[in-house]
């Protein structure tokens, strides 16, 4: 039994523009994830592809790409059930540094933009800032982003804005950061999260839910945050 | 394609938006379905010139009618600046949001005046 991958090449010191190149791999084991067909390819095959990955089950976020149209992380992806050929792209509106490996500058550097640690002015207790398990349960749903970009890069919005847009990944940890007990920076976080681009280019399409590989939902952060500030508002 | 660029700061801009195009919807929402069911009853004949003219002049229904202008333009504004600012990359984005302006605005002031200052 093979499964069949068609993969987006590019190495911009050789080629002009990016072509898809077929692959066949062996099935090698019961529940064989996506990143196991690439390593065989890139171990067993041609060593010229070329991919990031790391912890290989879905924590770290490096293999974040577009699977059969959708954004997804190979780790977890198990090849049964897609359509073959597999056509696996790097994750759409990044610019390739080469095959599927993109360049997450800009990405990680709006993520420094919303200052994503806790922020307290408050003498610093003598042991440690104490949250009771209902104030942790805030954070549900927003602790487990691993801003592996499969939403981001999946948002319209972000590709049309995203020199401004923020994009769902770092909105969501935005309010992360709101809805954390301990931070004491609501204030100022809202104050740079209030602009027409920065937040208000998120129009619900939700593509971001769907891409999310952990199953989070970023709209209903990016909501939450718009009735923040209708709140302090009104 | 991402562009790179200096971090600006927030504008603190959008939240009016946001909030104006929701509470206009709720405004249409209400008062939209009672101009299509007019509309039905005149074609159907239901209702004679001046029994239209007549309830058209009433103080009731001259403000809702307002209300419903003023929602309609306000509504129609904030969509296509939305619009204009998620496609329109270049100077031309200020350029068309402000024909957009006034457009609507000179659009409610025409209409607004047929209401309140041409009536019976």
């Amino acid at each position: 039994m093979t499964i069949q991958l068609n993969i987006y090449r590019f190495n911009p010191e050789n080629d002009s523009k990016p072509y898809m190149q077929y692959y066949e791999v062996a099935i090698s084991k019961k529940g064989m994830k996506l990143l196991d067909a690439l390593n065989d390819i890139k171990w067993n095959m041609d060593g010229t592809l070329t991919f990031r990955r790391s912890c290989g089950e879905g924590v770290c976020g490096s293999d974040g790409m577009n699977i059969n149209g959708v954004n997804g992380l190979a780790c977890i992806t198990p090849v049964e059930g897609l359509k073959q050929p597999i056509q696996l792209r790097p994750l759409p509106s990044m610019n390739v540094i080469r095959d599927l490996v993109v360049d997450t500058t800009h990405f990680f550097d709006q993520y420094r933009q919303i200052k994503p640690w806790l922020q307290a002015y408050t003498p610093t207790p003598e042991h440690e800032r104490l949250q009771s398990p209902e104030e942790r349960v805030e954070l549900d749903g927003a602790y487990e982003c691993i801003m592996c970009g499969c939403c981001t890069t999946s948002c319209p919005s972000w590709w049309w804005n995203g020199d401004r847009f923020m994009g769902p990944a770092v909105l969501l940890q935005a309010d992360r950061w709101l809805k954390d007990s301990r931070d004491e920076a609501a204030g100022e976080r809202l104050d740079q999260l209030e602009d027409a681009f920065k937040l208000y280019r998120c129009h619900q399409i939700m593509n971001c839910m769907e891409a999310c590989p952990k199953e989070l939902n970023p709209t209903q952060a990016i909501n939450h945050i718009k009735r923040m500030l209708l709140n302090r508002q009104s | 394609m991402v562009k790179y660029g200096k971090d600006l700061g927030a504008a603190h801009s959008g939240l009016s938006d946001w909030y104006l195009q929701r509470v206009s919807a709720v405004i249409l929402a209400l008062l939209l379905p009672w101009v299509f069911v007019l509309l039905w009853v005149l074609a159907l004949d239901g209702l004679s010139q001046q029994a239209l003219f007549a309830l058209l002049d009433s103080l009731a229904v001259r403000i809702a009618h307002t209300l419903l202008i003023l929602a309609l333009t306000i509504h129609a504004y904030i969509g296509l600046k939305v619009m204009i600012e998620d496609y329109v990359h270049t100077g031309m984005r200020v350029l068309l949001m402000g024909m957009v302006m006034v457009g609507m605005g000179l659009f409610a002031i025409w209409w607004l005046s047929l209401i309140w200052a041409w009536g019976g």
